[in-house]
């Protein structure tokens, strides 16, 4: 039982390393490069002065104005663009790094239960929270489900604090064109 | 203080860091908040600390099941309603209505409510 203990601390140190080192990765490969950093506040400045414009505008605005706020809109999209390309170099090496990582963890602790839920996940949570362990024992917890709730919450949380996470604007304008930034990315 | 420091602590760290004069507006009753982004961060890590709280005394007690998912959502954002509605008496449309308010952070802090709430319950009532 000490040792289930142990596990679900040594999880969330797991996670809050490999957040580090996600973040470290990303650092090294984007953003202390002069393209980014650029980048970055052109799509910022951009997204704010959008904001502000679709805020005053009235139904009964002109032609003119309306068009004006699509060329703005149509120049973000591409810088936005821009950036996801940037970041995609770090997303492989992070995606390549974890992949290995993540088959190394999943190993050391298959079969392993290394907490318990104080709740019964659904059934379609069942078959992650529950992965690769015996018994019908469903408030025994995989290393996987843990995992990817620490990180969930560590990660945001990390980007944050270093103040790494992109403005909200500079998300909301990106909308879907690459998905979510990269804390929302399968290892992370 | 020297106006360097002073401007210092009047920045806002941009993207998630908050400076002091930001946590002292935050508990300031009807503070101006001129940057929305600032306030939004304030709203964000109000609900991580409530996730760290809610996880800790629901380990502890314990509280288990789907009573205390449903009483941490409620919680959760039920305080932060009264903070912003009541207490900092924000225009709510300036931040894209109530619900834009109300899911600032709220997946994180979920995520993060879990883990503390499955940590004490694990050591405490499985050790």
């Amino acid at each position: 039982m000490t040792t289930m203990f142990a596990d679900t601390i040594l999880i969330v140190f797991i996670s809050v390393c490999t957040a580090l080192l996600a973040e470290g990765i990303t650092w090294v490969l984007v953003y202390r490069t002069d393209k980014y950093k650029r980048l970055k506040a052109e799509v910022e400045k951009q997204s704010k002065k959008l904001e502000k414009k679709k805020e005053t505008i009235t139904e009964s605005a002109g032609r003119q104005q309306k068009k004006k706020i699509e060329r703005q809109e149509e120049k973000l999209k591409n810088n936005n663009r821009d950036l996801s390309m940037v970041r995609m170099k770090s997303m492989f090496a992070i995606g390549f790094c974890f992949t290995a990582l993540m088959g190394m963890f999943n190993s050391i602790f298959d079969g392993r239960v290394v907490a318990k839920l104080p709740f019964l996940p659904l059934s379609y949570i069942q078959g992650l929270s529950h992965r690769n362990l015996l018994g019908e024992d469903y408030t025994d917890c995989s290393f996987i489900f843990l995992y990817i709730l620490c990180t969930m919450s560590i990660r945001q949380n990390i980007q944050k604090m270093l103040g790494l996470a992109p403005s909200r604007a500079a998300t909301k304008q990106a909308g879907g064109f690459l998905g979510p930034p990269p804390q929302a990315a399968k290892f992370s | 203080m020297t106006s360097n420091q002073k401007r210092k602590e009047d920045l806002h760290v941009s993207n998630g860091g908050l400076k002091q004069s930001a946590w002292s507006k935050a508990i300031s009753c009807k503070a101006v908040w001129e940057e929305k982004d600032e306030f939004l961060d304030v709203i964000y890590w109000f609900r991580q600390i409530i996730a760290i709280i809610l996880g800790l005394i629901w380990g502890v007690v314990p509280l288990k099941g789907f009573l205390g998912l449903a009483i941490f959502c409620v919680i959760n954002a039920g305080v932060l309603y009264v903070y912003f509605s009541s207490f900092q008496q924000v225009d709510e449309e300036e931040y894209g209505g109530t619900w834009e308010l109300t899911k600032e952070g709220f997946m994180t802090s979920f995520a993060l409510f879990l883990v503390v709430w499955i940590i004490f319950y694990t050591a405490l009532h499985y050790e």
